[in-house]
């Protein structure tokens, strides 16, 4: 289905002419330049024609995946990020913080210039001074091989190899590719069993999954390929893979599984084993207080399944034991080559450092044996546990260079900033799967005219350096890049509108050394003092915390927890009764290293023995916050502590933790146990969520695989208020019915006689078209990439920012606007529990996760109340709001049954205000096609009509209809699970009119006759044998 | 007008002494001009209390500055809760604008004796309810500088507001019925002007009035035409307080919300209209005579007649209240049902009783004759009913909103001091203009009264003594109202 | 203008006044009433007032305009909102209502105005300020030869006050 289904791809096909076009220009486009320009090209090219995008294939380097990007550049400014059809990870989908690059290169607190440390004040130096500068450091550093560190964030591609070259011609030791998410554990085990570091998977061919912690769809290695295919997985419906998820905590990956056994901490290892046959059930179950008999079940079920496919992503200090244990399995059920493909490799994650390998260097650099340290794209003062003392350490190095974007919390530590620029300004590679090369080209001129890409820094400091001179002799790091890549310029030039060329790039020359035995072991977990297991996790927006200073990310809720601009303990819901703590109360969490206070949120998918912090908040900072001025754009008004939407926000789990690693060298994040005290505090969660149940109003509904061909089954079990519904597939509004009830109906005698407004002959004047959208929920993960994609292209304002609150006698705290529900996410994504009413643990529940935004209703109720027609229907189906036309009523909002309409409570796009949220430079990304909404005036989803437009015109322009399936809205183009389409209803030729057929359709509320173009597919629950899955 | 001479005849009281009489104590009419003309020598306490409503005014147009300036955002929206204070704030004034016109028009045509004394005051209460209710349409709009948006001004490219709106429906209904109201008002006072007019003394004062009066000369023709075209307006104003607040509760019929989409809430709301709007009656004409003076004209027998009806009133709003819950229950709609369960048992139980208590077992105790004569006990009940009246409004907006069909999108409301501020301001708007006129203008009908009591005679004959006592023969006798 | 103006202090004087002067045919008889007393207006036994045909005539007028308004608004911008018919006419019924009472009251207001020779900008000969207070007045247009006989039935019947004007 997704094939026909990813509308955007036919769009894709037509752009690429214009990027193929303008690949010559794009090699052109990396000078350092004057960015005050309207159109910052040193010429302008005939291409660029002002209001028309031009895009870019590019590589992604949000994480280490190195999924593919297109990069819409509008007038010379990247305006969205999309991922790349052709790409062999993404086809085309793009998570939520690949999207979130955009703020990363456009970030109001980006480094403008050089600076340097001088006494305690920081000094904006020019470039060529801090060229100089570093020299003189390098200079120093020379000779005496091991007495420099460089940190280096892990990618792919020759950048690594380049570097090291350098460090190596200075006498450097080869530098450390760092990736705190990284599952170094997985990748160990991978590397013993398989031989290579990720091998790629395949949940089609499963016939179960069990998953130890592994987080697929969340982090845990690539995520958007594992989606992807997960999604195709599901989608076979009755014939998709049972999945188990086995941990102490439900984490997203977690509530997409058919079932959860809950786990204690540690106890993985013996359910492996008693899986695999080689422990005792028994044991296994006291070991975790699981139930045997779940146990005994699964153990049958996965001897059945061939192959299966059993992932392990254990944090625990015997997590590489629980890895090989699991990796065993794999190879019994015969899944190597069949869910595991290891011939076919993701080799992003190759020679990638471990933990122990950075915790060893920083011994070094506190044994005062470090004479420079280089630190860029990584944050060890703020992803590694405070035990690890790093900040203390890092002080005894004399020489302490950063080339990192941010004022992030190493960088404050040290003496001499050499911004770099971002991925989307500078040339690169990365080889994600073996024999195909991701190029990375830059899509526009720096932002910044101060910032400079540090292959070329390094280029220029080899240059002034006599011995090195004539090895770095490229003018450029882009020169250098194209000598090495295989083909050369003309291949190139060639591959570059496509983003990926066929090849292979030199083997990596940073090794994973054997653990030093400097690196403490961490001890077992159950042996640590404390009431509760401590897990901690990379949250799935925010990863370690490098996501933190973009907006977009912070405002997007957690999809678990659905709660924005703040950290939280999670707890089950009976510990918070036994210990009296309610939602937001703030608990003080404590440790042999350390407390955090922060507020608790009874959660049903933890372990009743185990609390859960996420990671990636609590950014610091030893400057004084009373320097930030919402209003103050000076580039000197560095915002230390990783920039205003970052600092001071949360709590770093972190500090709870000991200094402990796995056997594969892994830093372990479920290391110890807390205790937890209730303190007086409270604070309201600033969270998204209402009503965590859907009360039986069939919103999410889902039906049993057994069902799903079941003639027996009735029709309208979900229906409330309505009893002897009839249960109608398809568009409950087609273009042949008049959206007024009666002949609405399809089972309407009138049907064909009075064809209804969508008739071209209808005095009402609508045209032969009904824009529609179908959303599977078989696919749909909740990963709320589709939210963030909305957030992108529509220019919706973020809202949660303290300080984005009314002026007078306001309280000014993070997310505030959230707690009153203000947000503005014209998408979102509703998660609805189902059974286990009364959160005892031990009873598994369901989640279902449900997109929801703007039905587009044929009888829409905002429509009639509005007094001045600021929003009304139009001819092709469209629920239209005119901001121009509005006054600001709210009525239409009161009147919508899926209170999908949004309103501007403050003035979010005027820039001098403290609510604005698109502080320069971030109001570079604006969408040209979409108006940033003004103050006091309802805004909603448009099914980007201004998509639908640009499509109508190019037609017109081209002299013929839209095609079929040519184009398609932001969510449903980077849906990672491909469960939205986009179309015409009224025409059958698009994809969206068949899967709108599907036996699974449903609409939300169909009982108020609103005639919704949204139609809905049942989830596919697969319960456990006897087990029928929760109703809702 | 004049037909205010019957009740004397037609309303029997047995039970109470001397009901017989209008006005017992009151002799001749220029002891009426004498008194009610006295009134209007301006006290210390006068100025303290303008000064103190002109503060509160003048706090509540800071606000909405502020307000204007910031955003919505500064008030305590909540979404899904869009509508909030300033609404329920709206629908609260309406409703109080509500009682004059029924006691000038209504209580006209049905001949109800008390009205006399003090349609006046009631009169002057609605317009300037009216006036302020008209304010916060405005005031809740997120851009109010666009108000006039809502009204179909003529303009070049021939934009129209959207007549199948409630809101449009309000801006008609509102804007007809400050017109007509206030017209209302002035043609009653014309008459009471001229009699000022000729009482006064300093030139200008003079003149002006003699402009406000339009030259009246309490002539014959004047008076014939003038109790006709009263009569009319009384006629025409009657239904309009109706549907005034007919089309006020639609705002809420007309939407799918729980709790809001129900066919009682046309009758329920004018019930509840009148019921807050006597209520204001009371919180203001009992104090009122007392200041004044004028017990002897705002007998304890109005009082009590018009406790009656505000028990009459309370018993229907009650009554619609357990409508509603009734109509949940047994509709099998599970939104409905969830909402109601939720109004009374859940999140908002709070504001659902002190609404049940204050509009539905307080005035109960109305039906004991002796609270009813009691002026205190009125005035203290009638401060609840104002409470409970405001509250109702909250529980109708608020609630719904908060728990609609959208489960992941409940949510909950608290107000700012944004919200409060201008909720503020609109009593010291509301009090400002009332006590300006009370001071300025006769707060009773001189002329009225007059027709009331007896007038001098040098000697009584029998038979038109007994037209005087009776007033005149009523109408459906002299066949007036045959022809109209 | 001429006439001769007594002020009263009894209704029932007044009343005789006006029954004698009647007898003696003076025609063009006015008489002031702090407040409206029917007792006069059978006296006078004027024909009833001609108000109620005004507020006939516009009240239809103004319930026609209250429903073409929205009707043309509609059509004038034919938008679909809710899936209606874009000129629903039930809901017009309210303005068209609503403007029926706006255009009706006040036509009746001022057809009152018109037909009692309201506002008076001048007070004219023949009226005295006790007339708004506690006295009845009547006043008889006449000429100077037969003033003297009206002044004779005034006093006769007790007026208080008997002058003549011009």
């Amino acid at each position: 289905m997704s094939e026909k289904t990813g509308g955007g791809v036919k769009r894709r096909e037509f752009l690429k002419v214009v990027g193929a076009s303008s690949a010559a220009l794009a090699t052109a486009a990396c000078a350092a330049e004057d960015t005050g320009k309207l159109i910052p090209y040193l010429v302008s090219p005939d291409q660029t024609v002002p209001g028309v995008s031009t895009y870019y294939a590019t590589t992604c380097r949000e994480c280490a995946a190195a999924c593919g990007l297109i990069a819409e550049t509008r007038d010379g400014r990247a305006i969205k990020l999309e991922g790349n059809p052709d790409h062999p990870l993404n086809h085309g989908a793009l998570c939520a913080r690949g999207q979130a690059g955009l703020q990363g290169l456009y970030n109001p607190d980006r480094f403008r210039t050089p600076m340097v440390k001088e006494g305690d004040a920081w000094k904006a130096i020019a470039l060529d001074d801090a060229i100089n500068r570093l020299s003189q450091a390098v200079a120093q550093g020379r000779g005496a091989a091991g007495n420099a560190v460089f940190l280096n964030q892990h990618e792919s591609g020759s950048f690594p190899r380049f570097l090291d070259s350098w460090l190596a011609a200075f006498g450097m030791p080869a530098h450390l590719s760092v990736d705190a998410e990284a599952d170094a554990a997985a990748m160990e085990a991978n590397r013993r069993t398989y031989g290579v570091s990720w091998p790629s998977l395949d949940f089609k061919a499963a016939k179960l999954i069990v998953s130890f912690g592994a987080d697929f769809l969340d982090g845990w290695g690539a995520s958007v390929p594992q989606q992807l295919n997960y999604a195709e997985a599901r989608a076979q419906l009755d014939a998709a893979p049972r999945f188990v998820y086995i941990g102490p905590r439900r984490s997203l990956t977690g509530l997409n599984a058919d079932e959860w056994i809950a786990c204690n901490p540690g106890s993985e290892l013996a359910i492996a084993n008693a899986l695999a046959g080689k422990g005792s059930i028994q044991d296994a179950a006291t070991a975790s207080g699981a139930d045997a008999a779940a146990l005994q079940r699964i153990a049958t079920e996965l001897s059945a399944a061939k192959p299966a496919l059993v992932l392990s992503g254990v944090t625990g200090d015997n997590a590489l034991d629980v890895a090989l244990a699991v990796a065993a399995i794999n190879q019994a059920s015969g899944a190597v080559g069949t869910t595991i493909l290891s011939a076919q490799p993701i080799t992003s994650f190759d020679g990638m450092s471990r933990t122990d390998q950075v915790l060893a260097a920083v011994e070094r650099m506190r044994a005062k044996q470090v004479g420079v340290a280089f630190v860029r794209g990584v944050n060890p003062a703020h992803s590694l546990p405070r035990a690890a003392k790093f900040a203390e350490a890092f002080a005894n190095v004399p020489v302490r260079v950063s080339f990192s974007s941010y004022p992030d919390e190493t960088t404050e530590l040290c003496t001499l900033i050499i911004p770099d620029l971002h991925s989307l300004e500078s040339w690169g590679d990365a080889e994600p799967v073996r024999g195909t090369i991701s190029l990375q080209q830059p899509t526009m001129d720096p932002v910044f005219a101060g910032t400079m890409g540090t292959a070329d820094v390094l280029l220029a400091v080899a240059k002034k350096d006599a011995a090195n001179a004539a090895k770095f002799a490229a003018t450029d790091y882009r020169t250098w890049l194209f000598s090495t890549l295989p083909g050369g310029d003309k291949a190139i030039a060639a591959a570059l509108p496509k983003g990926i060329m066929a090849g292979s790039l030199g083997a990596r020359t940073t090794t994973v050394a054997a653990a030093p035995t400097a690196a403490p072991k961490a001890p077992a977990i159950a042996a640590t003092q404390g009431d509760f297991f401590l897990v901690t996790y990379p949250s799935p927006v925010l990863g370690e915390g490098r996501g933190a200073n973009k907006p977009w990310l912070q405002e997007l809720p957690d999809p678990v927890t659905k709660i924005a601009w703040s950290s939280w303990v999670e707890l089950h819901p009976e510990t918070a009764q036994r210990l009296g703590v309610d939602r937001g109360d703030i608990v003080e969490v404590k440790t042999a290293q350390g407390t955090v206070r922060a507020p608790a949120l009874p959660y049903l998918g933890i372990h009743k023995n185990a609390i859960a912090i996420p990671l990636g908040q609590g950014h610091r900072s030893a400057a004084q916050m009373a320097t930030f001025q919402p209003k103050n754009h000076d580039p000197s008004n560095v915002q230390w502590g990783y920039g205003r939407y970052a600092r001071a926000l949360g709590v770093q789990a972190l500090d709870l933790l000991p200094l402990g690693t796995d056997g594969a060298g892994g830093l372990v994040l479920t290391s110890t146990k807390a205790s937890i005290s209730k303190t007086g505090d409270h604070r309201t969660l600033p969270s998204t969520e209402g009503s965590a149940r859907q009360h039986g109003r069939g919103i999410a509904q889902a039906i049993n695989a057994a069902d799903l061909n079941n003639p027996e089954r009735p029709e309208h079990e979900e229906i409330p208020g309505d009893a002897n519904h009839a249960f109608l597939p398809g568009m409950r509004s087609p273009v042949a019915a008049d959206a007024q009830g009666e002949l609405g109906s399809p089972t309407s005698a009138n049907q064909g006689i009075l064809k209804g407004m969508y008739d071209p002959a209808d005095s009402r004047g609508m045209t032969k078209r009904r824009w529609a959208m179908t959303i599977d929920l078989a696919r749909c993960t909740g990963c709320s990439a589709c939210v963030t994609a909305c957030y992108a292209e529509n220019n919706i304002p973020t809202v949660g920012a303290y300080w984005q609150n009314a002026s007078i006698w306001a309280d000014e705290r993070p997310g505030f606007n959230i707690e009153r529900g203000r947000e503005m996410n014209w998408l979102r994504l509703e998660r609805y529990f189902e059974g286990n009413l009364d959160g005892k643990f031990g009873v598994d529940f369901e989640t279902r996760f449900v997109p929801m935004l703007c039905q587009h209703c044929g009888n829409a109720p905002c429509e009639p109340v509005c007094p001045v027609y600021a929003t009304y229907h139009a001819p092709d189906g469209l629920n239209v709001q005119v901001y121009n036309r509005c006054v600001g009523t709210r009525y239409c909002s009161n009147n919508c049954p899926y209170k999908v309409r949004y309103f501007n409570w403050f003035g979010y796009g005027e820039s001098d205000r403290k609510q604005y949220a698109f502080p320069e430079p971030l109001n570079w990304q604006l969408n040209p096609d979409v108006t940033v909404r003004g103050k006091g005036v309802m805004e909603k989803c448009t099914f980007c009509v201004q998509r639908v437009r640009e499509a109508e015109n190019r037609a017109a322009l081209e002299h013929r209809d839209v095609r079929p399936d040519e184009f398609t809205t932001a969510c449903a183009q980077a849906c990672p699970s491909r469960a939205i389409t986009f179309g015409d209803a009224a025409d059958p030729n698009w994809s969206v009119t068949q899967v709108a057929r599907d036996r699974r359709a449903y609409h939300v509320f169909e009982e108020l006759n609103t005639y919704t173009a949204v139609v809905y597919l049942k989830k596919v629950n697969h319960p456990a044998a006897g087990a029928a899955a929760p109703r809702g | 007008m004049a037909t205010t001479a019957a009740p004397s005849r037609t309303v029997e009281r047995p039970n109470i002494p001397s009901a017989a009489v209008r006005f017992p104590a009151i002799k001749d009419y220029e002891q009426v001009d004498r008194e009610i003309a006295g009134t209007l020598r301006p006290t210390l306490g006068w100025f303290a209390a303008l000064g103190i409503a002109i503060l509160c005014m003048l706090i509540g147009a800071t606000t909405w500055t502020y307000q204007i300036h910031e955003g919505l955002g500064a008030a305590g929206y909540q979404p899904p809760v869009m509508w909030g204070v300033y609404i329920i704030t709206f629908v609260f004034w309406v409703g109080i604008g509500h009682a004059g016109t029924l006691i000038s028009a209504i209580l006209y045509l049905f001949r109800a004796g008390f009205r006399t004394s003090i349609y006046r005051v009631s009169e002057a209460m609605t317009v300037f309810a009216v006036m302020t209710a008209g304010l916060f349409p405005i005031l809740h709009l997120g851009r109010p500088w666009k108000f006039f948006f809502l009204i179909p001004y003529p303009n070049w490219r021939l934009i129209w507001p959207n007549p199948k709106s409630p809101l449009v429906w309000d801006v008609f209904a509102i804007l007809t019925y400050l017109t007509i109201s206030s017209t209302f008002l002035y043609i009653g006072l014309i008459p009471d002007i001229a009699i000022l007019r000729d009482r006064e003394k300093n030139p200008v004062r003079k003149a002006i009035l003699a402009t406000l009066s339009l030259g009246w000369r309490n002539s014959d023709r004047e008076w014939r035409h003038f109790t006709r075209a009263y009569l009319f307006l009384a006629a025409f104003a009657t239904p309009l307080v109706l549907s005034v607040h007919s089309v006020v509760s639609f705002d809420f019929a007309m939407a799918l919300t729980p709790g809001w989409h129900a066919t009682i809430f046309p009758p329920y709301f004018v019930a509840g209209a009148i019921f807050s709007g006597i209520g204001m009656v009371f919180t203001i004409a009992i104090p009122l005579r007392k200041a004044f003076k004028l017990e002897h004209y705002i007998t304890l027998n109005d009082l009590d007649a018009a406790s009656k009806l505000c028990l009459f009133t309370s018993m229907v709003v009650g009554l619609a209240y357990l409508t509603e819950f009734q109509v949940a229950w047994m509709s099998g709609n599970r939104f409905e049902q969830d909402y109601f369960w939720n109004r009374v048992f859940g999140q908002w139980a709070w504001a659902a009783w002190i609404m049940l208590i204050c509009n539905m077992v307080l005035p109960l105790s109305l039906f004991s004759q002796k609270l009813r004569r009691n002026p205190t006990w009125l005035f203290i009940l009638s401060l609840f009913i104002n409470l409970g009246m405001w509250f109702e409004r909250f529980v109708i907006v608020v609630p719904s909103l908060s728990h609609e069909f959208e489960p992941w999108q409940w949510g909950s409301y608290k107000p700012t001091w944004v919200d409060y501020g201008i909720l503020l301001g609109s009593f010291g708007w509301f009090f400002m203009w009332f006590l300006l006129f009370i001071k300025q203008l006769p707060a009773m009908a001189m002329s009225e009264i007059k027709e009331v009591i007896p007038p001098r005679m040098k000697h009584p004959d029998p038979q038109l003594e007994h037209e005087l006592d009776v007033g005149y023969p009523h109408p459906s006798e002299t066949g007036e109202y045959g022809t109209a | 203008m001429q006439g001769v103006l007594g002020a009263f202090h009894e209704i029932d004087s007044a009343l005789h006044a006006i029954e004698e002067l009647k007898k003696e045919r003076f025609g063009d008889i006015t008489v002031f009433t702090p407040t409206p007393r029917h007792e006069f207006e059978h006296a006078m036994s004027h024909a009833p007032s001609k108000v109620r045909i005004y507020t006939l005539i516009f009240g239809l007028a103004g319930v026609t305009f209250g429903y073409w308004i929205p009707v043309w608004i509609s059509d004038y911008w034919p938008l679909v909102v809710g899936g209606k018919p874009v000129a629903s006419w039930v809901p017009y019924t309210i303005l068209g209502f609503e403007v029926m009472v706006l255009i009706g009251g006040l036509a009746t207001v001022f057809a009152m105005f018109a037909l009692s020779r309201v506002p008076r900008l001048t007070m004219t000969v023949g009226y005295d300020p006790r007339f708004s207070g506690g006295h009845f007045g009547v006043w008889v247009v006449t000429d100077p030869n037969r003033a003297d006989s009206a002044m004779d039935i005034l006093k006769k019947n007790g007026a208080e006050e008997v002058r003549r004007e011009r």
